[in-house]
């Protein structure tokens, strides 16, 4: 018994560092501009299959073909922003049924450039079993993307906390006229700020391909795990980001344990609606809450 | 007599150009509408299909040129039932004989219950389901059901000899029903069976196999679920190695496309197969339907082709028959299908008062070395299974 609590609790661990990784660069661009990117898992699945490209065509290991696929889900995410910079109009609406379409299109995209066949690495090492203490059990490729994920995600928490542009983002997150008064250029941060969700886009990509499989229909499954824990952590809190995707990976985890594998998505809805019954604003959302 | 022969000739060139104007006249076009999931979640599958639909077609107006010539009107039904719904609405009004298509039990009840209103016939393979036959629609027709997969699994299962059986599968209407019946047959040989439920959105497979590992012990592992199920279970499997004698999978698993994709993760898994891979054909109509296929797509057929040429072959007959009978018009479609009795790519097919095809037996393929071997039943074996052996 103890055994398996000890593997759900270490499978959660790592399946929320997944999503984590999803869900923070959704929750980084709504903290700079109020807006909930619905391509955002579009994106996360471009790098994946960029990675697929660069693998399967050239012999490139998925690791090298990160700056390949940073520069191509960059282009896609400044595009993204130019089209969403333009909505004068009711933004936040708008802008979800933007994303929505543009979302669309990038599926359909991917679709026709590379079929609906599921894919994966087939690079070995990162299938390859990691074992702790005889009793945890994990691929390198999930391990890796723990680690990694983890220090983007410290890495962006700092940038928000201790540079200049960090500092305006979170000013332009608090109160977007007042930072304008003191000399912050909005348009000029909010590119940033979907420049660097592209990187952790990018990332994610390259976590999911070498750790799980990929197909066109994915996109849409991973901006809807984000939207959840976005909103669980307090829309655009980067540590209630990690803390809410481990929570929902821990309980989905041994709800598979000890009751039904079945079940894991209902669990995590009831603890997101739990959450927001208690907690309204979600884990860490009381007001502006970019970088808390 | 120069004369004589001038005019015989152009009375001959007369008789022969109104003989084949007249022949002209009585070629049909018939035009047949396909309601499949070109997009979303089954995409691929759908896609299988339809390049088995295509091959269908262009067989046909082959085999048929001169006297009649068919055409397909594809819509995506996006993997959704509703959508599957109005695609064969759209179908219905646009004038389609005849419906071949749809996959997903889920997707194929509803869109199946608008052709009925419509009249139409639906002809799939893409829905394993039981109640999609019990409903007992009269123009309802399918080549393959649960029985014929579960007898094959159930088959291989007791010629290994397995004590114990845990059967993890993905909580779909199809998927379910198959992993139930599985269950039930093993558990009336005296086999211990575990049965572990999981959801479609299920990537990170270890917990679950955990449970199979430490509390289970079987001496099979039985899958019962699609490719990227089969993937993320195996992938758990292969970290955590239970101690199983066998991995054994159904429907889209022991094929060329995961041999390629996969080959670390297959070798030595058994799944549904009616083909060795590489495709090793004989009779002559399997012969050309490779040839069509491979000219058509550029590789060879899977299994997914094969099941959607089949019915739409089967389909297309049927219509040339009501045609010549002059029932098509009618309502004569479904009563000229349920005449079928045909020996084809996937057997002897005949239809039952609900549609169903009775003789269906699958055959089980391992994956051994990249290729896929059919292992059971022993008569369609063209290789011994390699047993006890996992992929790890």
């Amino acid at each position: 018994m103890l055994e398996l609590t000890l593997q759900a609790l270490f499978s959660g661990l790592l399946a929320g560092g997944y999503y984590a990784t999803v869900a923070v660069g959704l929750a980084l661009v709504f903290g700079t501009m109020r807006v909930i990117n619905l391509a955002h898992g579009e994106l996360v699945l471009l790098a994946a299959y960029v990675a697929y490209a660069a693998e399967t065509n050239y012999g490139v290991n998925p690791v090298m073909a990160i700056p390949v696929a940073l520069v191509i889900v960059g282009t896609a995410s400044a595009i993204v922003y130019a089209l969403l910079s333009r909505i004068n109009q009711d933004r936040e609406i708008n802008s979800l049924i933007l994303t929505f379409g543009l979302g669309i299109i990038l599926t359909n995209a991917i679709l026709s450039i590379w079929a609906a066949d599921i894919h994966s690495t087939s690079d070995p090492w990162f299938q390859d079993s990691m074992v702790i203490a005889d009793t945890l059990f994990a691929m390198n490729a999930e391990v890796a993307a723990f680690i990694g994920g983890l220090v983007l995600m410290a890495g962006v928490w700092w940038w928000l906390n201790h540079s200049w542009q960090g500092r305006a983002v979170r000013a332009l997150s608090s109160n977007r006229a007042a930072a304008t008064l003191m000399g912050v250029n909005p348009r000029k941060i909010e590119i940033l700020s979907f420049l660097i969700a592209a990187l952790l886009a990018t990332f994610a990509g390259f976590a999911i391909y070498t750790g799980k499989t990929v197909f066109p229909a994915l996109g849409h499954v991973l901006t809807v795990k984000a939207f959840i824990i976005t909103v669980l952590a307090g829309m655009g809190s980067i540590p209630g980001v990690l803390i809410g995707a481990i929570m929902i990976g821990v309980i989905e985890s041994l709800t598979v344990t000890y009751l039904s594998a079945s079940l894991q998505e209902l669990a995590g809805m009831i603890l997101f609606l739990v959450v927001l019954f208690v907690s309204p604003s979600g884990l860490f959302g009381g007001g502006r809450a970019l970088a808390r | 007599m120069t004369r004589t022969i001038a005019k015989f000739a152009t009375v001959s060139a007369l008789a022969l150009s109104v003989a084949l104007g007249a022949g002209a006249a009585q070629a049909k076009e018939f035009l047949l509408g396909s309601e499949l999931p070109l997009t979303g979640s089954l995409a691929r599958v759908g896609q299988g299909m339809h390049e088995g639909i295509a091959v269908a077609i262009e067989m046909a107006n082959k085999s048929y040129a001169g006297k009649h010539s068919f055409k397909v009107q594809t819509i995506d039904d996006e993997t959704s039932p509703a959508k599957g719904v109005a695609a064969v609405e759209k179908l219905a009004g646009d004038g389609v004989v005849a419906i071949t298509g749809g996959y997903g039990s889920n997707i194929i009840g509803p869109a199946s219950e608008a052709a009925q209103k419509a009249g139409l016939v639906y002809i799939t393979s893409g829905g394993v389901s039981p109640e999609l036959t019990q409903r007992g629609y009269p123009t309802f027709f399918r080549i393959n059901n649960t029985d014929g997969y579960a007898l094959a699994m159930i088959g291989l299962i007791q010629e290994m000899g397995a004590k114990k059986v845990s059967i993890v599968y993905l909580n779909k209407d199809a998927t379910s029903s198959l992993a139930k019946q599985v269950n039930t047959a093993l558990t009336g040989k005296s086999i211990t069976v575990g049965m572990h439920e999981f959801d479609g959105s299920t990537s990170d497979f270890k917990p679950l196999m955990n449970k199979v590992k430490l509390q289970d012990r079987p001496d099979v592992i039985a899958m019962v679920g699609y490719e990227n199920d089969y993937v993320g279970i195996l992938r758990a499997a292969k970290v955590l190695k239970p101690q199983v004698k066998a991995v054994v999978g159904v429907w889209s698993l022991a094929t060329a496309q995961m041999a390629k994709e996969f080959p670390d993760l297959m070798e030595n898994v058994y799944g549904t197969s009616m083909l060795p891979y590489p495709v090793e054909f004989t009779q002559p109509e399997a012969v050309e339907f490779a040839a069509t296929y491979k000219k058509l797509f550029n590789k060879d057929p899977d299994y997914l082709g094969q099941f959607g040429y089949v019915q739409t072959r089967l389909l297309i007959d049927a219509v040339v028959r009501a045609d010549e009978a002059g029932t098509l018009g009618k309502g004569g479609l479904p009563e000229e299908l349920r005449k079928t009795d045909a020996n084809t790519l996937i057997g002897r097919v005949t239809f039952d008062k609900n549609g169903d095809n009775l003789n269906f037996t699958h055959r089980m393929g391992q994956h051994q070395g990249g290729k896929v071997v059919l292992v059971w039943p022993s008569d369609a074996a063209n290789g011994k299974m390699n047993f006890p052996a996992v992929p790890w």
